[in-house]
């Protein structure tokens, strides 16, 4: 009797504490919740802003005090943005820029991230570090040089310079595949290479199809690089028909005033991709970010 | 030594040449295409730009224009770079920067032979501060801007203010400035110069950072006139009548103006150009134009600008581009570009025929545009925008910052006459003036 | 080099050669895309070069000039000093206090994520003209909020004190793009190492310092290096915003060497200027890695 007592009594206690923690997890939750939401919030202010902004009548964008939410909006801002400006267009080009530096990205980096994980060989460590060092350089530096060198190539004006360098292997992605395909037990090699696969056979039969996580990252960050890359298409391009948008978007600058109703809704119409794909992709994403923590 | 850059990195490339030549392999070409950079806005719109390659292709089928046109942001950045690297710059284009002049054509004697067009033909002292360099005819004046003061009517009548007239002082200035200033209605009565040296300066006798030789700034930063024109400044800072660098810099673009401000009724006067005195019509604002207030015994000078399309000397066809250039340039060009957009040509006769031009605002502006220049001075002195004004900056800082009294606006001035001189020795042995 | 490669078996020597031979895309890039420029660019640090005439040779004057008599080499090298020391340990910590947030598994958190990272997918000349909007003293939204309250906000860009801490904001926004990195290091530790400390009556306090922290030091030394190369770059905000002002508060190294090469003209200068940075950078992140021996821990 007395032992059932004390188990009743644990019971009861055990069920008093899940219910307790159960409510306690629910008060964490909201609490979480409501802390979630006002960074949210904060971190969205500035977007928020730009929303309104691009709803608004010329006029109302300067008045005081400044209206949080336009009282009409303007919903033609819009229309009038891409109608003054051929948006559209420049996102194509945008899309074009991006789609073929992923693919450089896919191509080249996951053969060059084999050769520093997989293989031994004399100055592979110097090599690996000279790589690391290159993420340094500011791109300014490589200006004039790179100019002048498509200037002889007759590559000023074409997309080319804009695409090439992706096909020789972003340091970024190398590092960070590199550190990927370290994780992947070299048994599954070892198999494969029993089976009478070849180094590119195992290559393209077991690494690379282990290495979704990271190929995302690969995909997703070089979307963000190109469709943001400014300096480099301004430089490099000729033709304004050729712009990608965020070279676009500066046509809003005039040399008398800023279009700032238009500017604002083109500038978040460009983002959206962006948004889009991030949002799709970020769970693999994370799974190919995480390999930048392992022992080098 | 000298050492050309093309040689030295011929052998450093060759290499990467010999891998990659097979992809550029360059195209014979038509051998009568004039390539051709140039802006589009608001007063140049694209449709106009086509228009006018259109009509002068009609007229000279043999040679063909490839027109590229660019947003200004990046036109100085390509400039440098085509120039630079000494390829790639096109046959036409605006050669703005005083180190770009070197690499123009002479024209003089297209110009002279010209049956159409003469210098003649341009507002005067356009012509000579745009299109004349060391003599030479370098290129040819795209239509015409200015500073002025643009002065909101509604504002002064409800302040019960009386509208400012050309004979009217800086102090004038700072006093009309106070009396439509209403800290209520957020709303100032001017602003601020947008850097020294500029009209204003001059009118009020600071005509130079630096000696006409370049040699010294000692006695020019630091003298008396200068120290008049920054003491000026500090009053009118210091008048309250007037918005901050901060509310000017959101409210302007690059610098050029806070339009928007004016436009919204919260600054009764403001020194803007054509180009925002078009956006205020527009936008239906009662406004009218006085020049930049002056010194009575003093000349009057006017911050005024073209564009100076050029011809490049790296060019192949020099007479091809030289038809199209005075196409451009000339009555034709900027009569189209007037029509469909809305530029003012600097041509008196084509500038005669704008759709506002009888209204009383454009009167005012048709007031500027016969002037003395600042410009003539800085043209030959390329080391007066970047490195001097660079160094001697903080001044113009501290005053806008409210940051010192009155009475060391000369001691402020004379402490940077050191770094003011070094940054001087060090740019004129490269840029020259 | 080649001692080493008689030493191999023929089976190391396979492997090596296509070890080689899948780097030799990486290679033929350094050469042209690294290598080339740099070397050019130090070619023409050793020169006098207005960019529009060709280049005359001056040995070492520029970097004499640069290390005896330039101001304005102080002056940015202070402003980007500060701004890398006040913006750097504040990403670093706020961006994994948000990726412990993010790592919670609550429902709705993808969204979260994506709401956190949007700042840092964004950029270029738009965003800092809106945040010129958003931090103008007048009608800006920051001071207006402030305003509700009675506070009467800063001139932030345009304020001798505040104008770099500004721009830092604007940095930190962005911090969503490191918390993403963290999140992922976050996911990589073993859960049954927290759940042995559970056990071990561990607290949630003790917990992250004991596991979390350490086993993450990897994450937060990769996170440190690129966030130092990143903070040194500092640029487009001098650039749309500040004009380096005021009083060369935000007259940040990258703006410097801009203003030298393409607005004054003084391309030979401006690329030794570019060098110094590189070293700089390059110097630092030695220094990070060199220390790393003693802060970072490996699992196993």
């Amino acid at each position: 009797m007395r032992t059932d007592d004390r188990a009743l009594s644990i019971q009861q206690q055990l069920r008093r504490s899940a219910a307790q923690r159960r409510r306690r997890r629910l008060v964490g939750h909201a609490l979480v919740y409501a802390l979630m939401i006002f960074l949210a919030l904060l971190f969205m202010l500035p977007i928020f802003w730009m929303a309104s902004t691009s709803l608004k009548a010329p006029r109302e964008i300067f008045a005081w005090p400044p209206e949080w939410i336009p009282s009409s909006p303007q919903w033609g801002n819009y229309a009038e943005a891409f109608g003054k400006y051929p948006l559209a267009r420049y996102m194509l080009n945008s899309a074009i820029l991006v789609v073929a530096n992923i693919v450089g990205g896919l191509v080249s980096v996951p053969i060059i991230a084999y050769g520093f994980a997989r293989f031994e060989f004399p100055f592979k460590h110097v090599l690996f570090l000279l790589m690391l060092s290159t993420m340094m350089v500011p791109g300014h530096i490589k200006l004039i040089p790179m100019f002048w060198l498509y200037q002889k190539l007759g590559l000023i004006g074409t997309y080319w310079p804009l695409i090439l360098p992706a096909y020789f292997g972003n340091p970024f992605f190398i590092f960070l595949m590199t550190q990927f395909i370290r994780t992947i037990p070299r048994e599954l090699d070892d198999a494969a290479r029993i089976d009478g696969a070849g180094s590119w056979g195992i290559l393209f039969r077991i690494i690379i199809p282990l290495c979704r996580p990271a190929l995302t990252v690969v995909v997703v960050f070089t979307f963000v690089w190109v469709w943001n890359d400014f300096l480099e298409p301004i430089i490099f391009l000729r033709d304004w028909d050729s712009y990608p948008i965020s070279v676009g978007l500066a046509f809003f600058q005039g040399r008398y005033s800023v279009e700032w109703h238009l500017f604002m809704g083109a500038t978040l119409v460009s983002i959206l991709p962006i948004l889009v794909i991030y949002f799709f992709a970020q769970r693999h994403l994370i799974g190919g970010l995480a390999s930048i923590g392992i022992k080098g | 030594m000298k050492y050309r850059f093309t040689k030295k990195a011929v052998l450093l490339v060759t290499l990467l040449l010999l891998l990659l030549a097979s992809v550029g392999g360059a195209a014979a070409q038509d051998p009568v295409t004039i390539t051709w950079w140039t802006l589009a806005s608001a007063e140049s719109p694209e449709p106009a730009i086509r228009a006018v390659v259109e009509a002068f292709e009609a007229e000279h089928p043999d040679i063909k224009i490839d027109v590229t046109i660019m947003a200004e942001s990046a036109y100085g950045d390509l400039m440098n770079t085509a120039l630079g690297a000494g390829e790639g710059a096109p046959d036409i284009a605006y050669f703005w920067e005083t180190p770009w002049l070197p690499h123009t054509l002479d024209i003089t004697a297209h110009l002279e032979a010209d049956p159409d067009l003469s210098r003649d033909d341009y507002f005067e002292e356009y012509f000579n501060n745009w299109a004349v360099w060391d003599g030479k005819v370098v290129g040819l004046p795209f239509t015409v801007g200015a500073n002025f003061v643009m002065y909101n009517k509604d504002v002064f009548d409800d302040a019960g203010v009386d509208y400012p007239t050309a004979d009217w002082t800086p102090w004038d200035y700072i006093e009309i400035a106070k009396a439509l200033t209403d800290p209520d209605k957020r709303r100032w009565g001017g602003d601020r110069p947008r850097g020294p040296f500029r009209a204003i300066w001059r009118n009020i006798g600071a005509t130079k950072p630096y000696s006409d030789d370049s040699a010294t700034v000692d006695g020019y930063i630091n003298g008396p006139d200068s120290v008049a024109a920054y003491t000026w400044l500090w009053d009118l800072v210091d008048s309250g009548a007037t918005p901050t660098p901060a509310d000017i810099e959101v409210l302007g673009t690059e610098g050029t103006g806070p339009v928007d401000l004016f436009i919204a009724g919260r600054l009764g006067m403001a020194t803007l150009n054509n180009g925002h005195m078009i956006t205020a019509a527009n936008a239906g604002v009662n406004f009218g134009v006085v020049p930049e207030p002056h010194v009575p015994e003093n000349e009057r000078f006017v911050h005024a600008w073209a564009l100076r399309a050029s011809i490049w000397a790296g060019t192949e066809h020099p007479d091809e581009a030289y038809e199209f250039l005075s196409f451009w340039a000339g009555p034709e060009g900027q009569r189209i570009n007037m029509e469909i957009g809305a530029l003012m040509p600097s041509l008196p006769s084509v500038l005669a025929d704008y759709p506002d031009a009888e209204s009383d605002y454009f009167q005012g502006f048709m007031g500027v545009l016969n002037a003395t220049q600042t410009a003539e001075w800085r043209a030959s002195h390329p080391c007066w925008r970047g490195a001097v004004i660079r160094s001697v900056s903080d001044a113009w800082d501290l005053i806008m910052l409210g940051e010192i009294e009155r009475d060391e606006v000369q001691a402020t001035l004379d402490a940077l006459v050191e770094p003011a001189q070094a940054a001087l020795e060090e740019c004129v042995p490269r840029l020259g003036g | 080099m080649l001692s080493a490669w008689r030493q191999m078996t023929p089976q190391e020597r396979r492997g090596a050669k296509t070890g080689y031979l899948a780097l030799s895309p990486w290679m033929v890039g350094f050469v042209i895309f690294y290598a080339f420029p740099i070397l050019a660019t130090f070619y023409f640090s050793l020169t006098q070069w207005t960019l529009v005439d060709p280049p005359v040779w001056i040995g070492l004057d520029n970097y004499v000039r640069m290390f005896t008599r330039d101001p304005l080499f102080i002056s940015s090298l202070k402003a980007t000093t500060l701004f890398v020391a006040l913006s750097l340990p504040l990403k670093l910590v706020l961006g994994l206090m948000l990726a412990l947030l993010l790592n919670l598994k609550i429902p709705g958190m993808n969204l979260f994520r994506t709401v956190f990272f949007i700042p840092a997918v964004i950029s270029g000349v738009a965003v800092s003209l809106m945040w010129i909007w958003f931090l103008q003293p007048d009608t800006g939204v920051v001071n207006t909020l402030l305003s509700y309250i009675g506070v009467r906000g800063p001139y932030w860009f345009w304020d001798l004190n505040w104008a770099l801490p500004s721009v830092a904001i604007m940095s930190i926004w962005k911090v969503g793009g490191a918390a993403i990195i963290y999140l992922a290091g976050l996911q990589n530790i073993p859960a049954h190492l927290y759940e042995a400390a559970e056990i071990d009556g561990a607290g949630k306090w003790r917990r992250f310092w004991r596991i979390t922290l350490p086993l993450l030091t990897p994450t937060l030394f990769f996170q440190l290096i690129i966030e130092l190369i990143d903070a040194f770059k500092i640029f487009t905000e001098a650039f749309v915003i500040t004009k380096g002002g005021p009083l060369k508060a935000t007259y940040f190294f990258l703006y410097y060497f801009y203003e030298e090469a393409f607005r004054n003209f003084n391309m030979g200068y401006a690329s030794a200027l570019a060098l110094f940075l590189l070293v700089v950078i390059m110097g630092c992140t030695v220094f990070v890695y060199r220390t790393s021996g003693r802060w970072v821990f490996y699992e196993n």
